[in-house]
């Protein structure tokens, strides 16, 4: 599958951006390898957003041009290619996730989907009133269900940093890849489904940020940088307290809150080795108060999850007595007049700088942080916990951002940005711009179900876009790069049956476009068809395979699904090919092909007028070969009978009625007795007698059938008169 | 981001794939018509599996039948003459193809065709290089041999006028693209011409009580003068309350939104929503996704180039490709 797009890689993507600034195009090149000149381009649209582009090196002659001259500039192309045709993917892959894995993804989140669809469709339909207004909390659940299903798909989660028990100096753990994908999808995840997190927002954060800090690092100084450095360090060096670096990383930590990584560093302090009793008792003392008053650090928030550190408090004013408790221990801690008698200066200084951090000192921060979302969680941490409210946390973000500027506008932080400024369509246009199709069709369900001005902006009906909505207008978007692949289009109808407006038309444009010529396919398509009512398409589709069969010489497959698609127009068509062999000799080998394509056009005459008569006429030529075949009157009475009825029948062409006559001369001379009786007898004398005056016509079609067989057959009847008359 | 799908004969002139992509049909300066297949049909990897030489000439155009009609093309040929090709297999044979059909008319040249259908015929409209249009319909689905002119017309607005010794040297035609609640019978068609009045896209529509084609609307604003067309393309609708219809003159790629319904004097609303400048001189082609909403053009600079509207329906260009040859 063509994976969902990132960056500029798709052009699909900017359709859902709402700015009206031209940015400019984004210039791609493509390899060919055709030798030059290339004179001339054409393009088709494959499957989906795929576009193919020939390259021809063969100019067309104009028309001042002899067939010389074409002769002379086709010649010296001799030897080489003619030219080429290159598949571009206008929506290209992302660039950390491997086409393979975009799959799962893109399965794996089809039924999440699709299932949070129905119970939206029955939400309503119970209820009537838009999704965003009912307080339904089993919404919430079914909103979050969707949301942790999507984001399992993404990668598991990771406990980044924490401390590891089987090596004391390996302060990180070795995370599997993250994914910006997955730091996308929770940020929105947190303010957007989550409705329990609303209330530790500023905690969220926290865990969010010791999650993906490291894909900061790849434009970013990031405290998950310096901390890899400093393990590496603390592999090869003892005597860490004396390393500046060991204190820097502490500090910094803490500034973020990780408070398990902050204890564990300082539990590797010179103090703590066993020479060292008696030696450093006071100075191991502190960093070990310290280190207590950290692992005691009050949180609001529900729960700690792993190894995390600190108490928990579920309300505030719980959450605020406690703080004040703890900060009380810090400021008895920092007046102490033990730290007089530490003698390592680096130990007093490292520690005492973490008080401060603890306290809320914004120039202690402010040095332990390295960017802006770093400094905005410490400040979230330790100096206004009680932030509430997205303008607020709006406002702080924006205090950091002119603090701690970054050179590079990481995309996750443009998303971050625009998620707290409460701005939906700068989050989508990010998120749409860094992440794709695939984020944005699956997101904007968390999206529209957190916000009423989300919801509005989301689903409001545009002119612009045909009427289309946002949310629909990016399923489609999305619905097509599923298409652009033969593993995956299947999918797509997934997407598409969401949008009430144009989802359907697209479908059917999607199906129609599927090739016939493979069974399975074929039989897939049309269960597609009928799964959401797309009659017109799925008789296309049989007209389709009918022809292709009928033309490749599967006459019996053709008449079979030209039936399926009840196509009478062809099926008649048929019938009437089918006449030529009428008339012909009753030993005629091709007999029995024929009579086979009669059954299976079926005895549904009244579909098609030829073929009520062919069923007739099949009957007729059926007895007459008994009769031939030597056997008894029965037949030849069954045939009387049968050519009695298709004489009788308006829809027996007239040009077949003196054929018709002649194949049954035998009959009409029957040794037995005369087999027919007077009116019988009569009605195929009128019908000969109505011949003779539609020969006189110029639209004639004479029979093609020896000289004497009307003389024959005039002789034959009134044999069979005479008999009959002196019978009765 | 790119591979290469199909390698072309030397002397290929021009491509068309037919309606799933599955199939490339191509034309040489020799008069071969190649035919490529994909083993697998999930592959993307396309052999050729068939040439057939329908002519002493050149195939200036190849172009599919609707897959309705059977696996078909129509080759325009250097000599103006228009050839029918189908491919068929007697039982258990191998396909090969067959000319079913050669339409040609002295001294007037066949420029462009499109095929066209509703639930009950196929249609083929060719725009001739004497500035005529002359329409065919296909008399039975089963046999494209058998075809009736319906209409013969000029593509002027103005049915009364007529305009003699025109000389065309291209033409565009583009049909609205099939749709399941539409069985409206539509197409547009430009010219690039010695004749204002013949150049300009209109829209005709087949007046199924009358049995007439009826131009309805013209893509052109006051100031275009008559400017040459040189391609035409109507963009697919999956449920637009509009048409849109992309023109490229010597001005530039002009998107028009045409209405739905006729006015009273049955004429349809139409109106000019942006102009786009482009590829230098001509514009070789243009291109819509299934969608709708994507146009992809090429022309004279030998660029690739992808255009967009934004959501306040401002279209821009997108994406602009440049294919370069590491031999």
């Amino acid at each position: 599958m063509p994976a969902p797009s990132t960056g500029p890689d798709n052009p699909l993507a900017l359709v859902v951006q709402s700015s009206g600034e031209n940015q400019g195009p984004v210039l791609r090149s493509f390899d060919h390898s055709v030798p030059p000149p290339i004179t001339r381009l054409a393009l088709s649209w494959s499957r989906g957003n795929t576009l193919r582009v020939s390259l021809f090196r063969q100019r067309l002659p104009t028309s001042s041009e002899s067939s010389a001259d074409s002769a002379i500039a086709f010649a010296a192309n001799d030897g080489k290619v003619g030219g080429r045709v290159v598949e571009l993917k206008v929506s290209n892959g992302g660039s950390e996730i491997d086409d393979a894995l975009w799959r799962r993804i893109s399965y794996g989140s089809a039924s999440p989907f699709a299932l949070l669809q129905n119970r939206k469709n029955s939400v309503l339909a119970l209820s009537k009133v838009p999704i965003a207004s009912l307080s339904n909390v089993e919404w919430w659940e079914y909103v979050m269900e969707y949301s942790k299903e999507i984001g399992s798909l993404l990668g598991d989660s990771k406990q980044f940093p924490s401390s590891m028990i089987d090596d004391p100096r390996r302060i990180l753990k070795d995370v599997k890849e993250s994914t910006g994908l997955k730091a996308g999808w929770e940020l929105i995840e947190i303010f957007y489904a989550d409705k329990l997190s609303q209330a530790w927002l500023p905690e969220r954060l926290v865990d969010w940020l010791a999650d993906y800090d490291c894909i900061f690092s790849q434009t970013l100084t990031t405290i998950h940088s310096k901390l890899v450095d400093i393990q590496n360090e603390l592999i090869v060096f003892q005597a860490t307290e004396d390393n500046p670096k060991y204190w820097e990383g502490i500090s910094s930590a803490l500034a973020v809150g990780w408070l398990d990584i902050v204890v564990k560093l300082l539990r590797l302090h010179g103090s703590y080795l066993p020479d060292q009793i008696g030696l450093r008792e006071i100075e191991n003392g502190l960093v070990e108060a310290v280190a207590i008053l950290i692992s005691k650090m009050p949180r609001l928030r529900p729960k700690l999850v792993a190894a995390q550190l600190g108490d928990c408090y579920k309300n505030k004013p719980d959450f605020s007595a406690a703080r004040e408790k703890w900060r009380g221990q810090l400021t008895k801690l920092e007046c102490s007049s033990f730290w007089i008698q530490c003698g390592h200066n680096q130990t007093r200084e490292g520690l005492r700088n973490l008080i401060r951090i603890m306290l809320g000192d914004i120039d202690s921060l402010s040095a332990s942080t390295y960017n802006w979302p770093e400094f905005y969680i410490s400040q979230l941490l330790f100096v206004r916990p009680f932030t509430v409210g997205m303008e607020g946390m709006y406002n702080l973000a924006q205090k950091c951002i002119q603090l701690k500027p970054v050179s590079r506008l990481h995309s996750l932080l443009g998303m971050l940005i625009g998620i707290l400024g409460e701005n939906t369509e700068v989050v989508l246009a990010e998120c749409s711009r860094v992440f794709g199709p695939w984020m944005v069709a699956h997101a904007i369900e968390l999206l529209t179900a957190g916000s009423d001005q989300s919801q509005f902006i989301l689903q409001e009906e545009r002119h612009n876009l045909g009427g289309l909505t946002i949310e629909e207008l990016n399923r489609i978007v999305y619905a097509q790069v599923l298409a652009s692949h033969p593993l995956t289009w299947q999918l797509a109808p997934i997407y598409l049956i969401s949008c009430a407006k144009l989802g359907m038309g697209f479908m059917e444009m999607l199906l129609y476009r599927q090739p016939v010529q493979h069974y399975q396919g074929l039989l897939k398509n049309l269960e597609f068809c009928r799964l959401y009512d797309l009659d017109h398409v799925n008789s296309s589709i049989m007209k389709i395979a009918g022809m292709h069969h009928w033309k490749h010489g599967r006459k019996g497959f053709a008449i079979f699904w030209l039936q399926q698609a009840q196509d009478h127009v062809c099926l008649n068509k048929i019938a009437q090919q089918l006449f030529d062999f009428v008339g012909k000799s009753v030993s005629c080998e091709s007999f029995k092909q024929w009579e086979g394509l009669i059954e299976l056009l079926g005895s549904n005459a009244k579909t098609a007028g030829g073929l009520d008569f062919l069923h007739k006429y099949r009957d007729f030529k059926k007895f007459l070969q008994q009769v031939h075949d030597g056997k008894t009157n029965d037949a030849a009475r069954q045939a009387v009978e049968s050519l009695v009825k298709l004489m009788k029948n308006p829809s027996t062409p007239q040009r077949f009625w003196l054929p018709l006559l002649h194949d049954s001369v035998k009959l009409l001379m029957w040794s037995d007795g005369p087999l027919l009786n007077v009116s019988q007898t009569n009605l195929l004398l009128n019908k000969l007698q109505e011949l003779s005056v539609a020969k006189l016509r110029p639209d004639y079609v004479e029979a093609d059938l020896p000289p004497q067989a009307l003389s024959s057959v005039r002789l034959a009847l009134a044999t069979n008169l005479g008999r009959a008359i002196l019978e009765e | 981001m790119s591979k290469s799908v199909a390698t072309f004969d030397h002397g290929t002139l021009c491509s068309e794939w037919n309606y799933c992509a599955q199939r490339l049909a191509t034309g040489s300066i020799n008069g071969i018509l190649a035919i490529f297949d994909a083993l697998d049909p999930d592959s993307s990897s396309f052999n050729c599996s068939n040439r057939t030489k329908v002519h002493d000439g050149s195939i200036a155009k190849v172009v599919w039948i609707p897959p309705e009609f059977g696996d078909a093309v129509a080759c325009i040929l250097d000599n103006g003459a228009l050839s029918l090709w189908e491919e068929v297999a007697q039982d258990g044979q191998s396909p090969h193809w067959k000319l079913c059909k050669c339409f040609q008319m002295k001294s007037r040249r066949v420029l462009d065709i499109q095929f066209g259908f509703s639930s009950t015929s196929l249609k083929l409209v060719a725009a001739y290089s004497d500035g005529y249009v002359r329409v065919y319909e296909l008399q039975d689905p089963l046999e494209l041999a058998n075809w009736q002119l319906q209409a013969e017309f000029q593509n002027v607005i103005d049915s009364v006028s007529k305009f003699g010794k025109a000389s065309c040297s291209s033409a565009s035609v583009s049909w609205i693209p099939q749709r399941t609640n539409n069985q409206l019978l539509s197409f547009v068609l430009g010219y690039n011409s010695n004749i204002a009045q013949l150049n300009s896209s209109k829209v005709w529509e087949f007046d199924q009580a009358h049995q007439r084609w009826l131009p309805v609307a013209e893509l052109a604003s006051p100031g275009d003068n008559g400017d040459q067309v040189y391609a035409v393309a109507w963009a697919p609708n999956i449920g637009r309350p509009y048409e849109i219809v992309a023109v490229a003159s010597q001005k530039g790629i002009a998107l028009w939104h045409v209405a739905l319904h006729p006015e009273v004097d049955g004429r349809l609303p139409v109106e000019k929503v942006t102009l786009l400048s482009c590829h230098e001189e001509e514009v070789w082609q243009m291109e819509w996704d299934m969608s709708g909403m994507t146009l992809a053009t090429t022309g004279s600079d030998g660029l690739v180039r992808l255009w967009q509207s934004n959501l306040n329906g401002v279209w821009h260009e997108e994406a602009v490709f440049q294919p370069t040859s590491s031999t």
